[in-house]
C-alpha cells in the first residue's frame, strides 16, 4: 500500500523533466503553478488539455487523478476552503469542461478561491463546431469572478499572474483560464518567467463610517450580532471573537459563519435562519441594533426579508461594498478590511457596556442566555432506532478537531445544528449553491490539503450517490476521510418539504431501492461498517475512527425522520415550526404565498 | 425607472458579454447600447440605458466588481 496521498504508482513511474523537451505554452504554465506555490492539482485528461499533461509529467506537482470532472473541481473546492489557498483544477474540453460547471458555481456562491484550467480546441478550430469544442469561456461567465481565453502563448505570463491575483483579492472566487490546444504546444522559451503577484492591498474602513457605526451600537439596549462567512475569508476570526467578548453582545451566527465563535460560546446564539436555533431567530427579531459582520442576507438567513429583525436598525460591515443596502437598507454601512473594522471598534463600543444603557443590555443578555438555555437541542430520542442528531454530537465529541464536509440536505442541516464547530475552515458546505455531491471530493481535497488532518465526510443517499465514483479516489490516495452515510432511503429534505407543504403528496423521493453501500465502499477496497440501533452507534463510531485508512459508516436512520425546527418559506423568522406544533398553523404553500408588501427597510430582491 | 450607465471597459475578449449579462441578470432590460473602441485599441466607451425597478447603486456596484470595468456611474435619466 502507499502512503498516504500518493497514488499506487509514485516513485516508479516519475521521471526527471526531460531537458530535450523545448518549453512550450504547456511548460510554462506547469512551471508557473509550481512558482505560484501550487503544490496540488486535480483533474482529469482529455484530447485538448493532453500537452498540458505531457508537461505535467514528472513536474514537481501532485496530480490527483478523481474520476469525474466534477470532483475535480469540488475537490478543489474543499482544498481551498479548508486552507484558504487557491484551489486548482484541470480537464478537458467540451464534456471536460461543462462537468466542471457546478464546482465552479459553488465556488463563486460561496466565496471560494480556484483557478480552473480548461483544454480548448486550437484556435484554428474554434467556431467551427470541432470535436469537444465548447465555448465555456462563455458558458461560466456568469458563475466566474472572471475568465481568460488565451489565444496567444505571449499572453500566458499575464493570464496566469491576473488569475491567481484575482482569486485570492478581497473577496475570493473562481478565475478560468481557457487554453486552445495549439497555445499550449506554441513556442514558449522566451517568455518571462512566471512571478507571483501579491493579493491587492484591503482598503482601511472610512472614518466616517466606522463613527456611524459606533453612534448606533452605543445606543443599542438590545444589541445582537450577525457573523457571517466573511470573517473568516478577511482572516478575521480572533478580531470577531475579541469583538463579541469586549462588547458583550449576544451573537447569531450564518451556516457559513459556524465556528466564527466556538459553540460553546455564552454569548453564541447559534444558527439564525430556516434551520436555525430558537434563541438566535427569537434575538434577531427582538434587537434594537444588528451589527452585521460579513454577512449578506441570504434568504435562508432572513426568512421573510420584510419581517427580519423589523426593529431594528442595521450596522453593516463588508468587504464587498455591493453587500451593503443590497438587501436590506443600512443605517451605517462600514466597507474594508473587516479586520481594522473590527478592532477600531472594539474598545469604543466596549466603552459602552456599562454606560446609560448597561442595564438593558445585561437583562437583554439574561434572557437571551436563558432562552438559548431552554430551548437547548435534547438528545434523549427514545427508542432503538439511531437518532441521527445524537449521532453527530457525539461524533463531534469523539472529534473535536475534525474538518467536516457536508454534502446537501437534512444531513447537512443537522451538522450545522448539532456538530460543536469552533473553526470556520472545518467546516465545509456547499452554502449558497447547495450542491448535492459536494461532501465526498471536498473531503478528499481537505485531506490533501493537509495529511494530518482528521477528516470527516457527512453524507445522505440521495447526495452520495451523485460522486460516489471518487470513493476510487479515496483509495487511490489511501487518504483516511471516514465517511458517515446518514440513509433515510429518501430524499429527505425534498420529503419533508413535500409532508409540510405540499400535502404528503410524495413525488420521486422514494430511495428504498438504494444500493447497498456497505458493498459498494468494499467494491472498492474501502472499509465499511453498518449501524442501525441506537444502542450500537457508540461502539461504530469508535470502530469508524480507529480504521487506519478511509472507512464509511452506513447509518440506517428513519425516513420520517425531519430537521427541526423549521421556519416555513415566505414566513417571518419569528414563525419557527417544531414537530409538536406543525399541525396548528396554516402554512402557505410556496406556490400560493402571495408575497406581500414590502416593508420599505427591505429592499426588493 | 431608466437609467443611463456609462462605462469604460478593457478592450478584452467578453468584457462586452460580461456587462451586458450582469446588468439583465440583475433586473435591468437594455432598451439601447453604444459605444465604441478607442483609437489606441485598449479602452471600450460605452453608454447603455437601462430600465428596471431595483436600485441603480446595486447594479453600479456589482458593474464596479467585474475586471473589465474599470469605470462606471449610473445615472437616472
Amino acid at each position: 500500500m502507499s502512503a498516504p496521498g500518493r497514488p499506487p504508482h509514485a516513485g516508479v513511474d516519475v521521471h526527471a523533466p526531460s531537458a530535450a523537451r523545448a518549453r512550450n505554452g504547456a511548460r510554462w504554465l506547469v512551471d508557473a503553478l509550481v512558482a505560484e506555490g501550487v503544490d496540488t492539482l486535480f483533474g482529469y485528461p482529455g484530447g485538448a488539455i493532453m500537452p498540458f499533461y505531457d508537461a505535467l509529467h514528472g513536474a514537481p506537482l501532485r496530480h490527483v487523478l478523481v474520476r469525474h470532472e466534477q470532483g475535480a473541481a469540488f475537490a478543489a473546492n474543499g482544498y481551498a476552503r479548508a486552507s484558504g489557498r487557491v484551489g486548482v483544477c484541470v480537464a478537458t474540453s467540451g464534456p471536460g469542461a461543462s462537468n466542471l460547471v457546478t464546482g465552479i458555481a459553488d465556488a463563486m456562491l460561496d466565496s471560494v478561491p480556484l483557478v480552473v484550467i480548461t483544454g480548448q480546441v486550437a484556435t484554428t478550430l474554434m467556431g467551427t463546431d470541432a470535436f469537444q469544442e465548447l465555448d465555456v469561456f462563455g458558458m461560466t461567465m456568469p458563475m466566474v469572478k472572471h475568465s481568460f481565453l488565451a489565444r496567444r502563448a505571449e499572453d500566458l505570463p499575464r493570464i496566469v499572474g491576473e488569475a491567481f491575483r484575482i482569486a485570492r483579492s478581497g473577496r475570493p472566487g473562481p478565475v478560468l483560464i481557457d487554453l486552445p490546444k495549439d497555445v499550449q504546444v506554441a513556442a514558449a522559451g522566451h517568455l518571462p518567467a512566471h512571478a507571483r503577484s501579491p493579493a491587492d492591498a484591503v482598503p482601511r474602513p472610512p472614518d466616517a463610517s466606522l463613527h456611524e457605526a459606533l453612534a448606533l451600537i452605543s445606543q443599542a439596549q438590545r444589541p445582537v450580532v450577525y457573523g457571517g462567512g466573511g470573517i473568516v475569508l478577511a482572516d478575521a476570526v480572533a478580531d470577531f471573537r475579541t469583538f463579541v467578548d469586549a462588547t458583550q453582545m449576544p451573537t447569531v451566527l450564518t451556516l457559513k459563519g459556524l465556528g466564527a465563535l466556538p459553540s460553546e460560546h455564552p454569548l453564541n446564539l447559534g444558527m439564525l435562519g430556516m434551520h436555525g436555533s430558537r434563541a438566535a431567530n427569537t434575538a434577531v427579531q427582538e434587537c434594537d441594533v444588528l451589527v452585521v459582520v460579513g454577512a449578506r442576507f441570504d434568504d435562508r438567513a432572513t426568512g421573510k426579508l420584510a419581517e427580519f429583525a423589523p426593529q431594528a436598525h442595521v450596522v453593516h460591515m463588508d468587504f464587498d461594498a455591493s453587500e451593503i443596502g443590497k438587501l436590506r437598507h443600512a443605517d451605517a454601512g462600514v466597507r474594508g478590511d473587516l479586520r481594522r473594522t473590527l478592532a477600531a471598534l472594539t474598545l469604543p463600543c466596549a466603552a459602552h457596556l456599562h454606560a446609560r444603557h448597561g442595564a438593558a443590555r445585561r437583562q437583554w443578555r439574561a434572557a437571551c442566555r436563558q432562552r438559548a438555555d431552554a430551548h437547548a437541542a435534547r438528545y434523549d430520542a427514545p427508542g432503538d432506532a439511531v437518532h441521527a442528531p445524537t449521532l453527530l454530537r457525539r461524533l463531534s465529541a469523539l472529534a473535536p478537531a475534525a474538518i467536516v464536509a457536508c454534502d446537501v440536505g437534512q444531513h447537512q442541516m443537522w451538522v450545522a445544528q448539532h456538530w460543536r464547530f469552533d473553526d470556520p475552515r472545518k467546516h465545509l458546505t456547499s452554502g449558497a449553491l447547495g450542491a448535492m455531491g459536494f461532501g465526498l471530493p471536498a473531503a478528499i481535497g481537505a485531506q490533501l490539503q493537509d495529511p494530518r488532518a482528521q477528516v470527516i465526510c457527512v453524507s445522505g443517499d440521495g447526495s452520495f450517490l451523485m460522486n460516489v465514483q471518487e470513493l476510487a479516489t479515496l483509495r487511490r490516495y489511501d487518504l483516511p476521510v471516514k465517511i458517515v452515510l446518514l440513509d433515510n432511503q429518501a430524499l429527505g429534505m425534498v420529503r419533508q418539504w413535500q409532508e409540510l407543504f405540499f400535502e404528503r403528496r410524495y413525488s420521486e423521493i422514494d430511495l428504498s431501492d438504494n444500493p447497498d453501500f456497505v458493498a459498494i465502499a468494499r467494491a472498492f477496497g474501502i472499509e465499511a461498517l453498518h449501524v442501525e440501533r441506537a444502542a450500537d452507534v457508540d461502539h461504530a463510531l469508535d470502530a469508524l475512527l480507529a480504521a487506519r485508512g478511509p472507512a464509511l459508516l452506513h447509518v440506517a436512520i428513519d425516513t420520517a425522520a425531519n430537521v427541526w425546527p423549521l421556519v416555513p418559506p415566505n414566513h417571518s423568522n419569528a414563525q419557527m415550526l417544531d414537530a409538536d406544533d406543525v399541525a396548528s398553523l396554516p402554512l402557505a404553500t410556496p406556490e400560493s404565498a402571495t408575497p406581500p408588501p414590502e416593508k420599505p427597510h427591505a429592499l426588493p430582491a | 425607472m431608466r437609467y443611463q450607465l456609462d462605462l469604460t471597459l478593457r478592450h478584452a475578449e467578453g468584457a462586452l458579454a460580461r456587462v451586458l449579462g450582469a446588468t439583465e441578470r440583475r433586473g435591468f432590460r437594455p432598451l439601447s447600447v453604444d459605444g465604441e473602441a478607442q483609437p489606441d485599441g485598449d479602452r471600450w466607451h460605452l453608454r447603455i440605458t437601462v430600465e428596471g425597478d431595483r436600485g441603480e447603486q446595486a447594479l453600479e456596484g456589482q458593474l464596479a466588481k467585474l475586471y473589465d470595468c474599470l469605470a462606471v456611474q449610473v445615472s437616472p435619466c
